[in-house]
């Protein structure tokens, strides 16, 4: 990992958009930083823990988004600089206290990172958080490429301790995780001392108590403060303009919408007939700047991704001013001039632009792009996600899998996120029914539970990792126990955040920074709600499956079963081997009627291959990391297992 | 081939016979793959497998069962529908002076025949149905006195075949096999090599086959006695023979309690009512009780190698054996003849005996005059 302090000012650096952003907070002076994990926004916190001690940071790996940012508000109110990362729907997790946080104000500055997943590449959504600096009435900035996503973080401290409000920095995929140069500036030596101050009148924002009420004084208070800062926005060097005095078409942009849109007009050559205005400020919008552009053309192009909410904004402004700055055709979302679903790219902005200025583009020939196109279809195998080799998911799941399908009464599986989602594909023998949010697969269950009353006899069973666990299972197994709901969950222990690069969380010894810390231990906190709980090791497929019917047909309350593996790509496993393994191909039935390719058609572990020449199975030595499970699932005991001196 | 391809695979086994409740959960289609798994009486199928046809089907008593072939396959002739199936001799029976009276229930035949067989070498191993609490499990034993761990009478289905299955992967060739009429079915289907393997050897050495009127869904029946018994206390289960009409469960400290034989009906699985066969008619010999003497066995001597066994047991004293009276003959008759009778009504309302190429798949094919004599059977004897 690159040491983001140890670059000095003044250099042009290839910098990731996560990396710049945390060098933004460094080079602000920012002293405390939280955040749960979460794709696309994960290596902020990383890249701060990193030079955690070298720069004094206090960096936490938060139980979830809503204690990550209190955490930092925390920090804020004692006078530091504070910055909570977390990707678009942990600021849903967030939202109460964001609301309050919104009236009561802050002190130092404060910067909410949140990293949005349009296309849902790597969530079970692509919902909106930029809607949440709207409803909540504070700022909003969205960098527009890399350099910006490290000066708009710095200024984003100042904006927040000027005007005394958290500030959202919004980012997106392909700026977080996509890479480009960027000057750095200077790293402060300036030291902050911490200390809340509370003994102030009530409305001091500076030295009262840290509080929402009184809101009708605090809501005034607040929208005072979005003035102010609409004030800076008209002068921000954040909102930029491109193209000629009058141009034929407007495009109104902001965050990557921003790389499509340049991308779009270079390659179709229209620099001289449309003007392009990022906004870096998206909320509040400043009304000035916005009047002026609008005033150069009757024709407005909006390219950003998912909801309309900058086009949405824009008309607004636009209806209230319509009168001084005229009527206008819109091309939007609402027209369908762009989508409203998924990421954008630049060859969708290119198509849509050619429409409106009906201009000709072919992006590839068409015969080409059939002659293309063949291999995909011909040659190149169907490659469903898949868990690692070795993974315990998959042992999980198939014993899982399995005590259901030899109970027999239509028992089911509600998901929750993680590696662990892909439980309701083949990987995971399609075991699980429902997938939703964090924590929303024990939430169901203790539902699903109570339903005995209208005939439902289909026993439930939820899953959860362990730090999905902490981040919001606990409230729905207390609902669960307590309401005496029968469900069985099924905690998929492997040892830390796994399915967003290994992050720790509260049940490991180590925190964010290295240093150790006590473990909450998940069977303890289970048994103290009140469950009944069982741990074995999801490896030992027989045992784990003789334990899960016995569960199963256990029709009093909660049980809860903890199968315990650390996952292959933790730091303790990886580059370790259990066992040598190997195909006895004399045993191998293969294709034929007794065995019909359990291992690598159902199985399915990466490091099982079969050959289709010898039609047998055989084991890819590279891709093996000798967990020794595959060894006991098959039908003829040619798969041979040896311990590793 | 024609006949071959009426056996398909596990696809078509589940729409034809598990969807429809016609599974009787003998055990037939369990271990021979890792698909079918059997879990407290219930025959489950884990995952899907793709191919076309299958030892599955082609072994399943409830789906393809050509009793005409089979029947020729066996006893020479084409299945002619009589009441006690095809056999040389009937007789009655109880275990002789080698075996010791307490090792039994009823009248001892089985375990005595078993025991037998084994020391002397008639066959290598036994498939047996043991007990784990009120759960019967298949086991597969070797030794002769192993035999008595088995011995008392369990009135649940169980997939013992499943051992059966077991047994040929671990190479044992003369497997002596203890099975009820559909499990005899079953292995009568294997012993035809019905998918043509080339070089199949018949790995049994002998079917012993026992009477059975129905037997009792074992997830129903565990729920069922659990509200009225503490199920650990249980030590032995008993249905006496007519004209008794109960259940008797014996609990340890000499308590009984009776249950008549009415309320446990309910708890049959729909594929017993469904069978045509009483006393296990594909089988070597046949054993079963005697009404009005519960010490005794009703015993019939089918093929040449159950005769030859049967003799020679008796010989060495390991079995005693006299003429069967006329009226529990008669008896017999009537009440195979009436279940010959409801089953294949049964089977005809569902439209699953003979059906044609290109329809849905036969539970039975039988030639149409035995079909018609089965259909106006009354058991009075002919």
């Amino acid at each position: 990992m690159t040491n983001l302090a140890n670059i000095h000012e003044d250099a042009e650096s290839l910098l990731m958009g996560n990396e710049a952003i945390a060098r933004g907070a460094l080079e602000a002076g920012v002293n405390v930083a939280t955040s749960y994990p979460g794709t696309p926004a994960s290596e902020i916190i990383e890249n701060l823990a990193h030079v955690a001690r070298e720069r004094n940071l206090y960096v936490e790996w938060s139980a979830n988004e809503k204690v990550a940012l209190e955490v930092a508000a925390a920090a804020s109110f004692s006078q530091l600089r504070s910055l909570c990362a977390m990707k678009q729907v942990g600021v849903n997790v967030a939202a109460d206290f964001l609301l309050h946080l919104g009236l009561s104000g802050t002190r130092g500055g404060m910067v909410l990172v949140t990293c949005d997943d349009p296309g849902a590449l790597s969530s079970s959504n692509e919902g909106p958080s930029r809607h949440f600096a709207r409803m909540f009435e504070i700022p909003l900035l969205e960098p527009g490429d890399f350099q910006e996503a490290k000066d708009i973080t710095k200024w984003a401290f100042e904006l927040s301790e000027e005007i005394k409000t958290v500030v959202m920095v919004r980012s997106v995929t392909r700026v977080s995780h996509a890479s480009g140069n960027v000057r750095l500036g200077k790293l402060p030596e300036d030291e902050r001392h911490a200390e809340f101050k509370y003994d102030g009148l009530g409305l001091n924002a500076d030295e009262g108590p840290a509080e929402s009420v009184p809101v009708g004084e605090k809501h005034r208070l607040q929208q005072d403060k979005l003035i102010l800062a609409t004030k800076l926005f008209e002068e921000s060097p954040f909102n930029t303009y491109q193209g000629p005095e009058k141009p034929e078409l407007l495009i109104i942009t902001a965050s990557a919408g921003n790389l499509y849109t340049r991308e779009a007009i270079s390659v179709l050559r229209v620099e001289d007939r449309v003007g392009l205005l990022k906004l870096g400020t998206t909320w509040p919008l400043p009304p000035l700047l916005l009047k002026r552009y609008l005033s150069t053309t009757d024709k407005i192009m909006f390219v950003e991704e998912v909801l309309p909410f900058l086009e949405e904004n824009v008309k607004i402004l636009a209806a209230e001013n319509a009168r001084e700055i005229g009527v206008k055709t819109f091309y939007g979302k609402n027209e369908r001039t762009m989508p409203k679903t998924g990421e954008l790219n630049p060859d969708i902005v290119i198509s849509a632009l050619c429409k409106i200025l009906k201009t000709d583009y072919i992006a590839m020939d068409p015969e080409y792009e059939k002659k293309f196109q063949m291999p995909f279809s011909a040659e190149v195998p169907d490659r469903a996600r898949t868990f690692c080799p070795g993974c315990p998911h998959r042992a999980s799941f198939w014993s899982i899998h399995n005590a259901l399908q030899m109970d027999n009464r239509k028992g089911f599986v509600c998901g929750d996120i993680g590696c662990y989602s892909m439980g309701r594909f083949s990987s995971g023998f399609n075991t699980t029914k429902t997938l939703h949010a964090m924590g929303s697969g024990a939430g169901l269950a203790s539902g699903f539970g109570k339903l005995a009353q209208f005939g439902m006899d289909q026993p439930v069973l939820a899953v959860c990792g362990d730090s999905t666990f902490f981040h919001a299972v606990m409230p729905a197994l207390v609902n669960a126990v307590h309401h005496k709901s029968n469900i069985t969950l099924v905690v998929l222990d492997n040892s830390g955040t796994a399915m967003t690069g290994f992050q720790p969380h509260p049940g490991l010894s180590v925190n964010a920074m290295g240093d150790e810390v006590p473990e909450v231990d998940i069977s303890k906190v289970c048994d103290a709600i009140g469950a009944k709980v069982e741990i074995r090791d999801p490896f030992d497929l027989g045992e784990t499956q003789k334990t899960l019917n016995r569960m199963l047909e256990d029709k009093q309350g909660v049980k809860v079963l903890i199968l315990q593996q650390a996952c292959a790509l933790s730091p303790e496993k990886k580059h370790t081997k259990k066992y040598e393994m190997s195909v006895d191909e004399e045993l191998c039935i293969g294709e034929d009627c007794g065995c019909n390719r359990l291992c690598t058609r159902i199985f399915q572990c990466p490091g099982l291959v079969w050959d289709n020449d010898k039609k047998k199975a055989r084991i890819d030595e590279a891709l093996c990391v000798g967990c020794g499970v595959c060894s006991l699932i098959c039908p003829a005991g040619a798969i041979k297992r040896k311990e590793v001196a | 081939m024609d006949e071959r391809d009426k056996i398909k695979g596990q696809n078509e086994l589940q729409v034809t016979v598990l969807n429809t409740n016609l599974c009787t959960g003998c055990g037939a289609c369990i271990d021979l793959c890792p698909y079918f798994k059997s879990y407290k009486g219930r025959t489950a199928i884990l995952f899907p497998c793709t191919l076309k046809q299958g030892r599955c089907f082609a072994y399943c008593p409830k789906v393809e069962v050509d009793l005409d072939e089979l029947s020729q396959k066996f006893f020479g002739r084409l299945y002619d529908g009589n009441p006690l199936g095809s056999y040389q001799t009937i007789m009655i029976s109880r275990a002789g002076k080698k075996i010791a009276r307490s090792d039994f229930q009823a009248g001892g035949t089985v375990s005595a025949i078993v025991y037998f067989a084994i020391k002397r070498g008639y066959i290598d191993g036994a498939v047996l149905t043991d007990r784990d609490g009120l759960l019967p499990v298949p086991r597969f034993i070797t030794k002769p006195e192993d035999v008595f761990t088995c011995a008392s009478s369990k009135y649940t289905a169980a997939p013992t075949l499943s051992a059966l299955n077991q047994g040929i992967k671990d190479g044992f060739k003369r497997i002596g096999i203890i099975a009820t009429p559909c499990q005899a079915l079953a292995t009568a289907l294997m012993r035809s090599n019905p998918l043509e393997e080339v070089n199949f050897v018949d790995p049994t050495g002998l079917v012993i086959g026992l009477f059975c009127t129905w037997a009792l869904d074992f997830r129903s029946f565990e729920e069922f006695i659990s509200t009225r018994v503490d199920i650990k206390k249980i030590t032995k289960i008993d249905i006496p023979p007519p004209p008794t009409d109960t259940m008797e469960i014996y609990m340890g400290n000499g308590e009984k309690m009776k249950i008549p034989l009415d309320e446990i009906r309910q708890l049959i699985p729909e594929g017993c009512s469904y069978c045509i066969d009483m006393t296990a008619e594909f089988s070597d010999i046949s054993v079963g009780v005697l009404e009005g003497h519960p010490d005794m066995n009703t015993l019939l001597i089918r093929t040449e190698r159950g005769r030859k066994i049967v003799d020679e047991a008796r010989k060495d004293g390991y079995l005693i054996v006299s003429d069967i009276p006329k009226e529990n003959l008669e008896h017999l008759k009537w009440a195979a003849a009436n279940k010959k009778r409801r089953g294949l009504a049964k089977a005809k309302q569902e439209k699953i005996v003979n059906t044609l190429k290109g329809d849905k798949a036969s539970y039975l094919r039988l030639n149409t005059e035995t079909l018609e004599k089965i259909t106006q059977m009354t058991g009075r004897s002919s």
